[in-house]
């Protein structure tokens, strides 16, 4: 096993240069997971240039100690920032550089220091630090640094504990940050930095050759993904502003006064550097503001100014071409957010609320229709009495319209997971509406009044069983009354058995009563879901 | 001279097809951790499976090096001149980049094709055969490249996945990833399209898959070659061989296992039909 005592300013620059190359085999994949703050995707990108410009300075260092080496470094990072990644980048430079300042070379003792600083420096740059970030993944990356240099070790243990931790972090983010969940992505400046910190410890590995032949890893989020809803797009659609970033040069200069001073002409604010250099990022509606405001101060360099609604529409062309090329989407009902879930997770493309006791208008449904990029639309009604009004849009909107007459939640699921990417509107249709055919539903719900129905004697309140739409089994237990509805099924032939519990009941009661069928059947394949819809104590499909 | 045929180990070409056809299979390299193993030279598509779902380590594949294409073009060259290489998908592995490379090295007198068959499994390996079928009866290289370059749009794979658990490890899914996430158990039905895996449709159970796939077949009107793959389930992969009988003459029918390259996305349990369609007079 190799072992690295020590490393020396050289050594530093040749492993980050190595990290360099390493983070800019996946640039465009990072790009692509960029959604936060602004899903602009160019993260990888701006990464990669604050990186290249730091290993460039690091290069003029005035001697090979990794004190000078750091220091460059830092300088090089500053001055080539790009975007809100690139510039905590350069503030994590400049803590390590601030940490080995007067060092000749350094341990892992001092490794772990140095990353510490830095993820302080990381902190310190931002007016607003928000967790599921780039931070995040800094402070827990040099947490664990710190924790394994308490053990002693070598400079490879330090950066193996500091990378595994990375990864972690990484893969945490989604949890941490709501936009990155409902993009089902990691954080893309996380990534970078995890991408830069592996390709360092390849290098120090001497794994150089295995890096040509490899791409960095793209952590996959540690929870599962959720189709964004459109319609949570379209309320959230304000205009991005203009990403504008400079370079101030004077005598003088207050970073921290300069950022009180700008907070509130815009969002993402970092202002970080000294007091003859400082470096601004700001995403504003109104950068002439900001720019006037700044030459008042000191010189203005590198001045840039990015539309960022049109690098958002980029992006959302980006991703198009990433998802299955299909021109074909799917508007389904649903009521409860577990079933919603269920929907957007097999890639309907817009929910509308609904169900029973709340059908929604041909109104709401055109509006669904129109909401989904593509022309061609097929809606599942998912419930005898809305299947009419969905007809209705029909004659409503341009786009063609197919109505896929499914009755009930699990003829919509059977009828949208049967979907084929390869097959045409015409044949996609013809699929669906087979698809529901085979399955068969039980819906199990309460009384809302006291009635006779198909020789039934029902009391307000008690537990009803439907089987396909027909009143099938009364009683006071819904469980009981699901598992009467059930024997009125030949269970040998059914293959699948998924069962979807309402918001008001426990998953303890859902768990009971797939046990109790697992038994009486071995050999079906029973699943049990949180459906969260209202009303419904049970809907089964049956397949 | 007769043409000679090289392909590599995820054509999943089986030594009997390959001895049969004069065929040379290039093995891709399979490694859990530090340990490597030439895919069904020295591992078994059984050890693989039993590795993948037993060991803690993910397994990585990597292309044949160059110098491998370089040695079998040198041994070839002593009976032939002319040599056609028929590689699985550019898009899902370095193989066909490492030919290319090798016959830049190569120098040799014979000539050398090389196609990218943009299809992987028995796709590519039902044209590998085709292809050295022809040679068999004299096609020269012009004309078995040609052969090959029609075959490529009639050759059809399909899979079905038990699970999307090894689909969702690997990572390397292009554009499948559509199919993660889903909150219900589903077993998915794939192709591959432009080289990449592409999801076709999402099933419940097991039985439903086998009915897909035998389903597949039934829409082909004139088939030139069958095949059926499994993972770790020759029972059936027996019983389906059985059941397409009723459309393709069973003994034709080219039985073999899905190698561990596919295998680690497809994971234990999957199974896969290729049709070459047979051309339009």
């Amino acid at each position: 096993m190799r072992q690295v005592d020590s490393i020396d300013g050289q050594e530093l620059r040749e492993m980050f240069a190595a990290a360099t190359d390493w983070l800019e085999k996946s640039v465009s994949d990072i790009d692509a997971l960029n959604v936060f703050p602004v899903p602009d995707g160019d993260c990888g990108t701006n990464m990669l240039l604050t990186m290249r410009s730091s290993i460039e300075d690091a290069y003029r260092a005035p001697d090979r100690s990794a004190s000078a080496v750091a220091q460059a470094m830092a300088k090089g990072a500053l001055m080539g920032a790009r975007g809100n990644s690139g510039v905590i980048l350069s503030q994590i430079w400049r803590g390590m550089a601030e940490s080995l300042d007067g060092k000749e070379s350094f341990t892992g003792s001092d490794l772990a220091d140095a990353l510490l600083q830095a993820s302080t420096m990381a902190y310190k740059g931002l007016s607003n630090p928000v967790e599921g970030t780039i931070l995040t993944v800094v402070r827990e990356a040099s947490s664990a640094a710190q924790t394994q240099a308490a053990s002693g070790g070598d400079v490879i243990s330090i950066m193996e504990a500091t990378v595994s931790a990375a990864n972690e972090s990484v893969a945490n983010t989604p949890t941490l940050l709501p936009v990155l969940r409902e993009a089902g992505v990691v954080d893309a400046g996380g990534q970078g930095l995890y991408t830069i910190l592996e390709g360092a410890l390849h290098y120090l590995k001497g794994e150089i050759e295995k890096m040509q032949f490899r791409k960095p890893l793209i952590i996959a989020s540690s929870i599962p993904l959720v189709a964004r809803l459109p319609q949570m797009v379209a309320a959230e659609e304000v205009p991005y502003g203009y990403c504008t970033e400079f370079l101030l040069k004077g005598e003088g200069l207050n970073p921290d006064k300069l950022s009180q001073k700008l907070k509130k002409k815009g969002q993402s604010l970092i202002v970080v550097g000294d007091e003859s250099t400082i470096r601004v990022h700001i995403h504003t509606l109104d950068p002439g503001n900001v720019i006037h405001y700044a030459t008042s101060l000191a010189t203005l360099h590198q001045v840039s100014i990015r539309n960022m609604d049109e690098q958002h529409q980029g992006f959302l062309e980006m991703q198009k071409e990433r998802a299955p090329a299909v021109d074909i989407a799917t508007v389904a009902v649903a009521s409860g957010d577990g079933l919603s879930d269920v929907f957007a997770s097999l890639g309907a493309a817009a929910i509308v609320p609904g169900g029973q006791t709340m059908n929604p208008s041909t109104k709401d449904l055109l509006q669904a229709v129109e909401l989904v990029a593509t022309d061609k639309v097929i809606i599942l009604p998912n419930n005898k009495n809305i299947v009419l009004t969905a007809e209705q849009v029909h004659s409503l909107t341009t786009k063609s319209i197919e109505v896929v007459p499914t009755e009930t939640i699990p003829q919509g699921i059977a009828a949208l997971l049967a979907f084929d990417y390869e097959a045409d509107f015409e044949t996609n249709t013809k699929i669906m509406r087979k698809a529901k055919s085979a399955v068969k539903s039980i819906e199990v719900t309460r009384a809302v009044r006291s009635t006779q129905l198909n020789g039934l004697k029902i009391k307000k309140k008690q537990a009803i069983g439907f089987l396909d739409g027909n009143l099938v089994a009364v009683g006071d237990h819904a469980n009981d009354v699901l598992n009467e509805a059930l024997a009125k099924l030949n269970l040998d032939e059914t293959e699948v058995i998924t069962i979807y519990y309402g918001a008001d009941t426990k998953p303890t009661e859902a768990e009971q009563i797939s046990t109790s069928i697992r038994e009486q059947h071995p050999q079906l394949q029973i699943e049990v879901v949180r459906g969260g819809q209202p009303h419904y104590n049970y809907i089964v499909s049956i397949e | 001279m007769a043409v000679k045929i090289v392909t590599d180990s995820l054509s999943d070409i089986t030594s009997d097809i390959a001895q049969g056809l004069g065929i040379t299979v290039v093995p891709l390299t399979v490694s859990f951790g530090r340990e490597s193993f030439l895919d069904r030279v020295t591992m078994t598509t059984d050890e693989f499976y039993y590795k993948l779902t037993h060991d803690a380590t993910w397994p990585t594949t990597t292309q044949p090096p160059p110098g491998d294409f370089i040695n079998i073009f040198n041994k070839l060259a002593e009976e032939t001149d002319e040599i056609l290489v028929i590689t699985l998908s550019s898009k899902l592995s370095g193989t066909y980049q490492s030919v290319l490379n090798a016959k830049d090295i190569f120098e040799g007198k014979c000539r050398i094709e090389v196609i990218d068959s943009l299809t992987v499994a028995m796709g590519l390996g039902l044209i590998a055969i085709a292809a050295a079928k022809a040679a068999q009866a004299g096609a020269n290289l012009d004309e078995v490249t040609d052969l090959v370059r029609r075959a490529m749009p009639r050759s059809h794979l399909i899979a079905y996945f038990d699970t999307l658990k090894y689909l969702a490890k690997g990572g390397r899914i292009g554009k499948a990833q559509g199919l993660l996430g889903a909150m219900l158990s589903i077993r998915p039905i794939l192709t591959v399209k432009d080289g990449e895996m592409s999801p076709v449709t999402r099933l419940r159970s097991r039985a439903a898959g086998m009915d897909y796939l035998y389903n597949f077949v039934a829409g082909f009107s004139h088939i030139e070659e069958l095949a059926v793959e499994h993972a770790t389930t020759p029972d059936d992969a027996d019983k389906l061989i059985e059941r397409l009988g009723s459309l393709f003459p069973k003994e034709r029918i080219y039985g073999s296992t899905i190698s561990p390259v596919v295998g680690t996305y497809a994971g234990p349990g999957a199974m896969a039909v290729s049709v070459l369609e047979a051309e339009s007079k």
